[in-house]
């Protein structure tokens, strides 16, 4: 080389002499000369220093059941993972519950037993001097009344609490904040049962949303959307198409954007619809009606399309349409929840949706009653109700709450008539609203550290065990109610004697056998429903819930947050940071905003909103989107809390502020209220969001098929353009392939080497994020709080980018989202410029990026067209260092087979690299080679709607070959010449005319 | 608790052994009169590998087991030590007193802390399975030295990445820097 000197050997020299002076101040990389290493007393015999193991458990984050594999390294939990085995997931799990983990290593936990002393505050206590104390309070209290208020417990402990409460003379009571007392009030309505049906998604031809948010936060949201999409997604190989997907509902929420169609009918309107679309099904003959149907002739009769079009806000010609489309499938599923079940008339419009299905013959086929879902089986609102009156009374003598925070949810009311309790005791592992109100905390473990069982369903029986010895001096709740009942043993002997075999010998075999299933499994036989014999409540009202006359009163939509749900995620940073996948808004609350109510009141994005509602006042940020009816403000629960640890408290508003606290006629909470909005002189917030554009621009990022395109591509059909590349840049590929060519052959790129793939099926992705939080917990991420991403210097490698479909009056439909991380390009733009070979192409088609060699130039992510490399502009890791991601003992569940990257290093998604060679590792002890499914990255692994594959894209016969081959395949930006190494699969939308922007 | 009395072959019949082998050149740990002088760090219990793994014939892999199965070799538990030192109380003064040392934390349920001598950088990973299947279960000595003869551990090879790669050069094995940094 005779050339001039160049950046890369300017820099070498550079470097050299940066090196020399290292060495004198002697601050070099090398072994720390005194670490320690202390052995085990006894090894474990199921552990292997340096692997892993897995134990099966089940999630509690949710009453849902999801089975979870928990991998244990060294006695730390590091990660969650769906199990396989469990019916109700099938190794797939959300957001929430890869975030578990958090609680159980949460710094803000109560880490021993506290009392409140004589100054109010709170005092360290032992247990035995908690216990005596307490089962002197239970004396006391006996006959003036002692309640034990738990959350959604279908489980042995449930059973435990009851029977210590008869013993006791006390009564257990259950709460949810978002109770499911509409779905069995409108079932009790149209079937004469308050049962809960499971609901058979997969098999569905023609999916019905009346704001049932079933892939987010209704009943069992995991098993849902995996069904879901199995229906839903488009396979160019299949000859049956797509299921539709059509919301009702007066926002898009995560479910609703992924609908073919959105109709944003009235709130309260929805049942009403529902009964118009079944009195067409039934004048027009458009399905076999069962016989007894005739019975709701006279009841449909006022809800002919033309008598109720006017109300709903929808055009008679859309409802006949749906009404055809729906009967003709012959296959509807109807499902109501959410929203629509939420207001006055909730339990009218669940008994109009279940008529919609019934006259379509959905119910026994695909609702399913008989293997009743148990999740929703607290106690009504109403009943709570009355409970806050007895309280308020001073009829309660004694309180325990355990598994839930009805202080944060039920602010006010909730909170008044816990002042007039004698003595309260909080089981909360966290401080929270509640717990800080109470006079006694007896920490419970976190569920990864203790026995139960639970059944969230009829005919499954989920299993609890501790997978890891318990963080701080906790104890399981269970024991201490056996202790304060004067019975022997442990909660672990009393669940396994409830739930074990009646014949003791084969016990042992029996445990062994279902704890590593993780639960027992049956099914249980559907049971078929009739009418009710009286139908005359099932028509909705269509009265509008109005506030005081005089004001101009909006309809306030109070939403469950599909992270932080009722609040109790706010305390785990990993769903702090998770942006919301509507909004993409992270770390606060916000109001949505139509943009033309916005230019009505002259609101620009992140103004102050002042909600005012009978009940109560907040101030909310304005999110601006066309998501949402006019006429319609929606806010999200979650965040406003006042105490429950450093990650909640004191951030944004509590949405449950504006809520009432009396009972609906059907004795649930109505999230729909009528609130008074004033823009505030404030200054207006800049929003922690990461959303850079919401429209695709025609970049072709994201590409969408209309359904009768997709039926109609073959087998090598490429549908999407690819630019061709430009003359200017025909000599700079050119040169690269040759150099590529001679890189073949030497060394280590020589020979037959894997290319490492991913394909990601745009109709199968959901957008529900669970891959984004996987990631973070696989790959030891830092978390960097509200400012840093207000700074858009979040960390995710994978992110989920939302993109609007609108139809040609440019309304919006429904969104596309798109799962974008480092693309692992075959021609990368990174890797030529980095000066110290730090990015660099490695023989398996990664682009490697080698964190000790990177000195922080950010060549790379300037030259990144995907925007998917991030830089550590400060020591995340640092010990109490302003932005410290991993506060003791959170750094427990870091992943030792990842490096946590320092202040000054670029890093970005290498598809679970240590998974790759953790798989290499283990074929090659195998004399082996690797096996297409040998390898599975984090997102894959989570992702309920099975949307990723990774694989070898050089072996003909994996998966993910197949599938980059499919017509619908398309690379992004491919014009770039980037080769990526992930081919995404066109999002199907089934609709005549489809557009985006 | 089950206490697993499982002796590695060596220990159980050292007599055997001996008489067995026809050469008489086995290797005789020297008697220590001055540790001061000894190379690497001092251990909480003067732990001798040369007359575990020198003299007895100890396979490395006896108490380090999981090195050909993980990433990490292990630090043999507290068990395994007892297992033969229930029995094996030692010869000499100077033995007994090292060996009463992990009777009496056997007892008292601490285990010793020992100083670690060989350590990698937290972004380097070192899997020890990969190269024990590649150079054999004796293989340890390629790396760590000749420990078989050292009363006291201490470290002979630089551990850095240079003498990584030359050796990774001189096998023709892969100089992938994904391999070992993630």
């Amino acid at each position: 080389m005779t050339d001039s000197i160049d950046r890369r050997r300017f820099l070498k020299v550079l470097g050299v002499t940066s090196a020399g002076a290292a060495a004198v101040t002697a601050c070099g990389i090398g072994p720390e000369p005194t670490e320690r290493l202390i052995p085990y007393l006894v090894q474990p015999e199921d552990q292997i220093p340096g692997t892993a193991t897995y134990y099966a458990t089940t999630c509690r984050e949710c009453a849902a059941g999801c089975g979870v594999r928990v991998r244990v390294r060294e006695g730390r939990a590091v990660k969650l993972e769906g199990n396989p085995d469990s019916p109700i997931n099938r190794g797939r799990l959300c957001a929430r519950g890869q975030a578990a983990l958090q609680g159980l290593y949460n710094p803000d936990r109560i880490s021993h037993p506290l009392v409140r002393n004589a100054s109010g505050t709170f005092e360290a206590i032992d247990w035995d001097g908690a216990l005596l104390r307490l089962s002197a309070k239970v004396r006391e209290a006996r006959g003036k009344g002692i309640v034990f208020l738990t959350g959604a417990e279908q489980s042995t402990f449930g059973d435990l609490v009851d029977e210590w409460m008869k013993q006791v003379g006390g009564r257990r009571m259950s709460y949810e904040a978002f109770g499911f007392e509409a779905l069995r009030a409108g079932n009790r309505m149209a079937f004469g049962t308050a049962t809960l049906p499971s609901y058979d998604f997969a098999n569905a031809k023609y999916v019905l949303s009346f704001g049932a948010d079933f892939l987010d936060t209704w009943l069992s949201p995991v098993e849902f959307q995996n069904g879901f999409s199995r229906a839903h997604a488009f396979d160019a190989g299949r000859p049956a198409s797509m299921a539709k997907f059509v919301y009702v509902g007066p926002r898009l929420s995560l479910t609703g954007m992924n609908a073919d169609e959105w109709i944003a009918a009235r709130p309260g309107t929805e049942g009403t619809l529902a009964l118009a679309m079944a009195q067409v099904i039934m004048s027009q003959h458009l399905a076999r009606v069962p016989a007894d149907a005739s019975r709701l002739v006279s009841v449909l009769g006022a809800h002919r399309p033309s008598a109720v079009a006017q109300a709903i806000g929808i055009d008679e010609a859309t409802i006949v349409r749906l009404a055809r489309e729906f009967a003709r499938s012959g296959g509807g599923l109807a499902v109501a929840g959410g929203m629509a079940t939420q207001g006055a008339n909730g339990a009218a419009t669940v008994a109009a949706v279940n008529i919609l299905n019934y006259v379509v013959g959905a119910v026994g086929t695909l609702v399913k009653f008989g293997a009743d879902l148990a999740i929703g089986s607290t106690n009504s609102f109403a009943e709570l109700a009355t409970l806050m009156s007895d309280m308020a009374a001073g009829r309660v003598a004694l309180l325990f709450v355990h598994g839930t925070n009805p202080a944060h949810s039920l602010p006010g009311a909730f909170q008044q008539a816990l002042g007039k309790v004698a003595y309260k005791v909080s089981f909360s592992s966290y401080l929270d609203e509640t717990a800080a109100a109470c006079d006694l905390i007896l920490p419970d473990h976190h569920p990864l550290e203790q026995w139960g069982a639970s059944r969230p369903r009829a005919g499954i029986t989920a299993l609890q065990q501790p997978v890891v010895q318990p963080v701080f001096d906790t104890r399981p709740t269970g024991d201490v109610i056996l202790k304060l009942a004067g019975k022997a043993g442990t909660f672990e002997e009393y669940f396994k004697g409830k739930v074990g075999p009646r014949v003791q010998n084969n016990a042992d075999q029996f445990w062994l056998e279902k704890l590593a299933l993780g639960g027992i499994y049956g099914t249980a036989p559907t049971r078929a429903v009739r009418l009710a014999t009286d139908l005359s409540a099932v028509a909705p009202s269509l009265e509008k819930t109005s506030g005081p006359a005089g004001v101009e009163e909006q309809t306030v939509v109070v939403f469950p947050h599909p992270a932080l749900h009722d609040g109790r995620g706010a305390n785990k940073p990993w769903l702090q940071e998770l942006p919301d996948p509507v909004s993409k808004i992270a770390w606060h609350s916000w109001v949505e905003v139509h943009p033309d109510t916005a230019a009505k009141w002259g609101l620009a994005t992140g103004d102050f909103l002042l909600l005012k509602s009978p009940f109560g006042a907040q101030k909310f940020p304005t999110w601006i989107t066309p998501s949402v009816r006019p006429d319609v403000l929606a806010v999200p629960t979650g965040q406003g809390h006042t105490a429950y640890g450093r990650y909640a408290k004191d951030r944004s508003a509590n949405a449950f502020e504006l809520l009432g606290a009396q009972a609906t006629a059907y004795g649930g909470r109505a999230f729909i209220v009528s609130a008074s909005a004033t823009k505030t002189a404030e200054h207006q917030r800049k929003l922690a969001t990461i959303e850079g554009n919401a429209r695709d621009l025609g970049m072709g990022t994201t590409e969408v098929l209309p359904l009768a395109r997709a039926k109609a591509l073959r087998p090598g059909d490429h549908p999407f353009h690819f630019e061709e590349t430009p003359e200017y840049a025909k000599d700079a590929v050119e040169w690269w392939a040759e150099r590529q060519h001679e890189q073949a052959e030497i060394g280590n790129y020589k020979g037959e080497q894997p290319r490492w793939g991913l394909a990601i099926d745009l109709s199968k992705c959901t957008g529900c994020s669970a891959c984004v939080t996987a990631c973070y917990a696989e790959n030891n991420i830092p978390t960097v709080g509200e400012e840093l991403t207000e700074r858009r210097r979040e960390m995710a490698w994978l992110r989920l980018e939302r993109y609007w479909r609108v139809d040609e009056h440019d309304n919006v439909q429904g969104a596309v989202s798109q799962p974008m991380l480092c693309q692992q390009c075959g021609n990368a733009p990174c890797e030529p410029v980095c000066p110290v070979f730090a990015a660099y192409h490695t023989p398996d088609g990664l682009n490697g990026q080698v964190y000790n060699r990177c000195v922080g130039t950010r060549y790379c992510s300037n030259n990144c067209p995907y925007k998917v490399r991030y830089f550590n502009w400060y020591n995340y890791a640092e010990r109490d260092g302003k932005y410290e991601a991993f506060p003791e003992p959170l750094s427990m569940l870091l992943n030792p087979d990842v490096t946590v990257r320092e202040k000054g290093v670029m890093e970005k998604c290498t598809f679970c690299v240590q998974r790759i060679r953790g798989a290499q590792n283990q074929a090659r002890l195998e004399n082996r080679n690797v096996r297409d499914g040998d390898i599975v990255t984090a997102c894959q692994q989570t992702c309920p709607s099975e949307a990723i594959v990774f694989g070898d894209l050089n072996d003909r016969h994996s998966r993910v070959f197949e599938l980059a081959g499919n017509p619908r395949g398309y690379h992004v930006l491919a014009g770039l010449n980037t080769k990526p190494a992930i081919t995404y699969l066109a999002r199907v939308v089934a609709q005549d005319t489809t557009s985006h922007g | 608790m089950v206490l697993i009395l499982a002796l590695p072959p060596a220990a159980l019949s050292g007599q055997q052994a001996q008489s067995a082998s026809s050469q008489s050149s086995r290797y005789q740990a020297p008697v220590i009169s001055d540790t001061g002088a000894l190379k690497g760090p001092r251990q909480p219990i003067f732990f001798r590998h040369d007359i575990h793994a020198g003299q007895d014939q100890i396979p490395c892999m006896y108490c380090h087991y999981s090195a050909s199965i993980s990433s990490e070799p292990g630090i043999p538990s507290l068990q395994t030590c007892i297992g033969c030192h229930q029995l094996i109380g030692g010869t000499t003064p100077a033995h007994q007193a090292e060996i009463k040392k992990v009777r009496d934390a056997w007892r008292e349920r601490k285990p010793p802390e020992w100083i670690r001598v060989h350590a990698l950088p937290g972004f380097v990973r070192f899997p020890h399975m990969r190269h024990i299947k590649a150079l054999g279960t004796t293989a340890c000595v390629t790396c760590h030295g000749d420990v078989q003869k050292m009363a006291q551990v201490a470290q002979v090879s630089t551990l850095r990445m240079g003498w990584c790669v030359s050796c990774h050069v001189k096998n023709n094995v892969t100089r992938d820097c994904s391999v070992c940094h993630y």
